[in-house]
């Protein structure tokens, strides 16, 4: 066994009392006192229209209203990738629900009151909204100062057009790949867009007091983030980043909608707005759905080249994203998406094209997967579709052209310590595949599905973590770090990691929700990095203490600092077994020496972690030559479901998920991600979806009509199976896996209805409605409307 | 026109004033500072703000304030023991039931209330049970084992 | 978000005050659960002056037999329905239909009248009732009115209540004979969801003789009582060439629409194979067999 005493135990969440209790305090819990102002957002009813004009004189009459701020007042763009975004609408409007004004007032009810008198005069623009149309010559230019925009180095925007960003991958010799091939394979299959629905919507409150210290409260995963942005933004007031204070409470689910900076923006200029009061906007569940990030759409058009034997010679990936009006963070998950659009799979030769279109849709942007769950869909469908033609069994086939570590990514990099073969083998095992069950229902179809999945963080090279850890007088610790607790267990796991390097129990270690002010530098909580990276920063922080610990204690008793360890909060030396120093002796105090004096004093951890061996910067043309990804986690999972031949209704027996993260910190917790996660992932693929009207009008901003899963909707067994290969730089060999179990999640659910049916549909969501018109012969009118510029026929020959 | 109510809030009489346009969530959390019950949809579809009225656990985002005027309320914060967690929120914290947390107390308010009615509910009568309070962490299957578990002790318990 | 229309509030004691505050104000409204009115004051798709909150009237709060015919009170609600005994042994449909409702957070609240009230065409209370050939009790100052349910629903959201008019509840005939009845939804997962179809049936044995009883919900403005298909099979044992001529005649009965729920392909078809399963389920019970009530059936 390993040995440790903490990592790799199902240590209880050390967040769990506060929230089972009910005194976790979320944004909207927190007191302001009476001088709270609480505003209302004037929003755009047009998805493409430009500003006449605005009148608030009728608005501002009423009782209680103190300001009314419109675009006027704020003419910056902001960004995290690229700066194409605004605090309010200028002189265009891009989507519906765009924030065009703000009301500010005493009450909330006076806010929206007053709102709904703002006058803003209109000429509608035809919108545009799907990548077709956009990407037509004589398209309209949704941003036609795009060329002017500041992004960073690794974004292809194409002026005068509608594409935002345009990777391109070029690995191999396409031609040679299709020559080799015995068969080739092309297929087209359409993702539509979706929403995180964080049970808590996005809030944030903003304080700029009298003497120009601008404060936020957010509901948020990227307080670091989102300070720079604030400051960034707001810098033509004289901001600077450290008069920008971003305090993050509690946080009620984030999925991804709450990094980067989306409403949160509205708080923090607001506040500049009215000095010296704290102003509060709370976003509404309809505009949670129709004004943050939303998961973009993807229509994917892929052609496989395949020898007799199963091996992939080739594959050209055609990724065309409806990234909405503003991708400021979107295009990075075309671009991450891009890099790694041949799923976990060894191909000598690679083309892929991602491409980031922008439309009169809401704002796309990251959503836990980022990308990986979209272009998987097809990716994985399409897997199954060629072993079926060249009479393969669908694992056999992947498992021979499963990626191993050694080989050569997509950009040339090479593969790190991967378990997938080993996932395949277990999932495989575990779900019985070969095995063919009957119901005992006679109106009901088995049918068992497999996929494999990878994900790699995406983030700029040197998205960095820090952390600062405190020892207290009875040697239980602080530990001070800015990623954030979406849930996922991130707080009890950096106790662990601490725990273990200094012989401290996580329950003697307190980690909270991050204050710009106090705690150190992170970029933001995404990507399924921060166990990794993160836990590096606590790490190194658990090491700087100790060493700090050695130090003081051999000077002041004269002992070989390399003969200590620490243990059960003790000092312990491996020469002297007698030797015993309980750390809560000296840790604040130090230690006292024969003639009074001390040696030592509080002991401060710090800790920072940065990949130095990460680089954005390739050749434009192929994506050679950089190292954008420092790991890849791989898996497999399968799926046995029952259909209901006539009601196309869909009950699962099993799920099973394999997964390597490397070494597992703590198996309850991953189970946790594993269990929720997936149902995350199978309610994209069997009842979610984003419903827009001809004029670009979100037709089910609710929960009435955007369906969520209930507790009745969750299948009757999850199977989680850790495969454990140490990611060698990652906190005792982990690696991320918050995001990856929702990735496969929808081709195992297509590829099982294959199985049973035998019908294999190509657009999501495959609801029970799709599958019983497919059954009859019936199309569901596409909901969709994005279709290919260039048709591809499948010509499987 | 406001009018002054009283009703018990776990068990302690309250009286307030209160204008007929106002919700018992708002009433609750901005005029009282009881803050377990959360606003999460605002059209009962959602259950974070499930609170209990007179024994039965109800939407406080779809009732009026008003008209809890004689009632006997309970939150969350009535529902702990000595001023700690009850034996179902042990329950759920043992089996790591939550992730953001952000639905618990509501999904507490409805897990007591099935177990008040119900002490030996099969797995389907807690998935029922259960099925108005969204959340989007945790995939359900650990507050469903939190609630068996829970169950099967207590029935343990009693057989000693 | 809050409501920013203001009104006056009043819980009348007695159901003659009530009466009385109806007629006097013109643009009131009446307050029982609360579920649909408080969701519509916040919207804003209502704009009362005056809510009449009525739960202070106890005689409205009764579940009983009366008549040959269980009687509903306008204060009942879905949970008491479900956890009701005379319910439960006399027309345990009554509990499918309210388990097919919402969740239990809103069945503590809602009531099975204020369902019918609202109206919609998605409404679960209404097919039982129509096929039933129930009746919804209303008052006013000056009379009582039995309406049969079938009259009740003029359109969507639009019922036979004049001004004035309280609803005091509904009855529904209690089958004197064998019988065996049931209710399916059709949602877009198990978990609470407004139907996307919804079908009744009842089927009962009058001197050996069988007599169906059906209706559909969610697939016209007001729930449709299929009459056509009733004709056809009344008198005649179900079999499985029976069930395909009631399939048959669906078409016929029910005017669905293509809305965000679902298509109107869809929700014909289903129809088709939710009266199937409703009939056959229906006939399994009378017989004493077949899904315990409140079973999944679809």
């Amino acid at each position: 066994m390993s040995g440790y005493k903490y990592i790799g135990k199902s240590t209880v969440r050390v967040d769990g009392k506060v929230k089972i209790s009910g005194a976790a305090q979320y944004i909207d819990d927190l007191e302001f006192g009476p001088g709270l102002l609480f505003a209302e957002i004037v929003e755009s009813p047009h998805a493409y229209a430009r500003i006449k004009k605005i009148d608030c004189s009728k608005a501002l009459k009423v009782e209680g209203v103190v300001k009314i701020v419109t675009g006027k007042e704020f003419p910056y763009r902001f960004g995290l990738y690229m700066h194409d975004r605004y605090i309010f609408a200028q002189d265009h409007v891009r989507f519906v629900g765009e924030q065009v004004g703000a009301v500010i007032a005493r009450t909330p009810e006076i806010a929206k009151r007053a709102s709904k008198l703002v006058r803003v005069d209109y000429e509608v623009l035809e919108p545009v909204l799907d990548v077709v149309t956009a990407l037509l010559d004589n398209a309209p230019l949704i941003h036609p100062e795009l060329g002017k925009y500041q992004h960073v180095p690794w974004f292809f925007p194409e002026k005068n057009t509608n594409i935002a960003h345009f990777r391109k991958v070029r690995k191999g010799n396409m031609n040679e790949g299709f020559k080799e091939a015995d068969y080739i394979f092309e297929d087209t299959y359409t993702v539509p867009r979706y929403a995180h629905c964080s049970i808590e919507t996005h809030g944030a409150v903003g304080l700029f007091d009298h003497s120009r210290r601008l404060t936020v409260w957010a509901a948020s995963q990227s307080p670091h983030t989102q300070r720079h942005l604030f400051a960034e933004a707001l810098a033509p007031l004289g901001i600077k980043h450290k008069d920008v204070r971003v305090i993050a409470p509690h946080v009620g689910g984030g999925f991804g909608g709450k990094a980067g900076v989306s409403m949160e923006i509205l708080a923090a200029s607001l506040a500049t707005a009215v000095q010296g009061s704290p102003v509060k906007v709370l976003w509404s569940r309809a505009q949670e759905f129709y004004n943050t990030y939303q998961r973009q759409g993807v229509v994917a058009k892929m052609r496989f080249g395949v020898k007799n034997d199963g091996t992939i010679t080739a594959l050209e990936q055609k990724l065309y994203w409806d990234a909405g009006a503003y991708v400021e963070y979107g295009a990075n998950v075309v671009n991450a998406a891009g890099l790694s659009a041949t799923g976990p799979y060894r191909i000598p030769n690679v083309y892929i094209d991602s491409v980031c279109v922008y439309t009169n849709l809401p704002p796309g942007g990251p959503y836990r997967g980022f990308g990986y769950s979209e272009f998987l869909f097809g990716l994985e469908s399409h897997m199954n579709e060629i072993a079926k033609k060249l009479k393969l069994d669908p694992v056999d086939f992947r498992r021979k052209n499963a990626i191993c570590e050694g080989d050569t990514l997509n950009y040339g990099g090479k593969m790190n310590p991967s378990g997938l073969l080993e996932c395949i083998d277990k999932v495989a095992k575990e779900i019985e595949w070969g095995k063919k069950r009957v119901s005992k229902d006679p109106r009901k179809a088995i049918g068992k599905g497999f996929a494999l999945f990878w994900k790699a963080p995406a983030m700029p090279p040197n998205a960095a973590s820090s952390a600062f850890l405190k020892f207290n007088e009875d040697a239980s610790l602080n530990i001070l770090v800015s990623a954030m607790e979406i849930g996922q267990g991130f707080l009890t796991v950096m106790a662990q990691i601490a725990g273990e390097v200094l012989g401290i129990p996580p329950e003697k270690i307190r980690v909270e929700t991050p204050d710009t002010d106090r705690n150190p530098y992170e970029w933001q909580t995404v990507a399924s990095h921060i166990t990794w990276s993160t836990g590096n920063a606590v790490k190194k922080a658990a090491m700087d203490a100790r060493e700090q610990i050695f130090d003081i204690a051999s000077r002041a008793l004269g002992k070989d600092r390399n003969s200590f360890y620490l243990e059960d909060e003790t000092l312990k030396s491996r020469t002297e077994p007698e030797f015993a120093l309980s750390l809560k002796n000296f840790v604040i105090n130090g230690i006292m020496m024969k003639d009074g004096t001390f040696r030592g004093g509080p002991i401060i951890g710090r800790g920072m972690f940065m990949p130095e061996f990460a680089s954005a910067i390739s050749d434009p043309q192929t994506s050679q030559g950089g190292k954008p990804n420092v790991h890849y986690t791989v898996g497999a999972s399968a799926i046995e479901i029952e259909i209901d031949r006539e009601t196309g209704k869909i009950t699962i027996p099993k799920v099973v998920l394999g997964v390597d993260c490397g070494k597992v910190l703590n198996p309850d917790l991953l189970r946790g991600q594993v269990t929720g996660g997936m149902l995350q992932g199978l309610a994209t693929v069997l009842y979610e979806e984003m419903r827009f009207d001809s004029k670009g009008k979100l037709l089910n901003a609710n929960f009435t009509d955007y369906k969520i899963p209930t507790a009745m909707d969750v299948p009757d067994e999850i199977v989680s199976i850790f495969v454990e290969h140490e990611q060698p730089d990652g906190p005792f060999g982990a690696r991320g896996v918050g995001e990856h179990t929702m990735i496969p999640a929808a081709p195992i659910i297509a590829n099982a209805i294959e199985d049973a049916l035998g019908i294999r549909i190509k657009s999501m969501p495959i609801t029970a409605e799709k599958i019983a018109l497919a059954l009859k012969g019936l199309d569901l009118p596409q909901a969709s409307r994005a279709e290919p510029p260039v048709c591809f026929q499948k010509t499987s020959t | 026109m406001e009018k002054s109510i009283s009703f018990l809030l776990n068990g302690e009489k309250r009286t307030v004033e209160v204008s007929p346009s106002e919700g018992l969530l708002g009433m609750l959390r901005d005029k009282i500072g009881v803050k377990s019950p959360k606003c999460g949809c605002d059209r009962g579809d959602c259950g974070t703000c499930s609170v209990m009225i007179d024994g039965r656990v109800v939407r406080s985002c779809l009732v009026l304030a008003i008209e809890v005027d004689g009632a006997a309320l309970t939150t969350l914060e009535g529902l702990l023991e000595n001023g700690d967690l009850n034996p179902l929120q042990k329950a759920f914290l043992n089996k790591n039931a939550f992730q953001c947390g952000f639905c618990a107390p509501g999904m507490i308010m409805s897990a007591t209330e099935l177990l008040k009615r119900n002490s030996q509910p099969t797995r389907d009568e807690i998935k029922e049970g259960l099925a108005g309070n969204l959340c989007r962490c945790t995939g359900y299957t650990p507050i469903i084992d939190a609630v068996l578990d829970l169950v099967s002790e207590q029935k343990k318990d009693r057989k000693q | 978000m809050s409501i920013t229309n203001d009104f006056e509030y009043v819980k009348p004691k007695s159901l003659a005050e009530t009466l009385k505050i109806l007629v006097k104000n013109k643009n009131a409204m009446v307050l029982a659960g609360g579920t649909d009115l408080v969701g519509s004051l916040k919207e804003r798709t209502v704009a009362p002056d005056l809510v009449i909150d009525i739960k202070g009237l106890k005689e409205l709060k009764k579940i009983e037999k009366k008549g040959g015919a269980i009687h509903i009170g306008a204060l009942v609600t879905f949970s008491e329905l479900i956890e009701s005994k005379l319910v439960g042994k006399r027309m345990p449909v009554l509990v499918e239909i309210s388990k097919k409702v919402a969740s239990v957070g809103i069945r503590n609240r809602a009531t099975f009248i204020g369902n019918i009230c609202s109206a919609v065409p998605c409404l679960d209370s209404g097919p039982v009732l129509v096929a039933m050939g129930g009746f919804v009790h209303v008052k006013s100052r000056l009379r009582t009115r039995k309406i049969p349910a079938e009259k009740w629903f003029i359109h969507a959201r639009k019922t036979a209540r004049k001004p004035g008019e309280l609803v005091i509840g509904a009855s529904i005939p209690l089958p004197r004979e064998k019988n065996g009845a049931c209710y399916i939804k059709l949602g877009r997962y198990q978990g609470e969801d407004l139907a996307q179809a919804s079908v009744f049936v009842h089927l009962s044995l009058k001197n050996k003789i069988p007599l169906y009883q059906i209706a559909f919900g969610s697939v016209a403005p007001v729930p449709r009582r299929a009459h056509r298909i009733e004709k056809a099979l009344n008198g005649r044992k179900l079999n499985h060439e029976l069930v395909t001529e009631a399939r048959n005649l669906v078409a016929s009965v029910v005017t669905p629409i293509t809305d965000i729920r679902a298509t109107r392909e869809y929700r014909l078809l289903m129809c088709e194979v939710m009266l199937e399963r409703a009939l056959l389920a229906a006939q399994e019970r009378l017989n004493g067999r077949g899904p315990a009530y409140g079973v999944n059936l679809i």
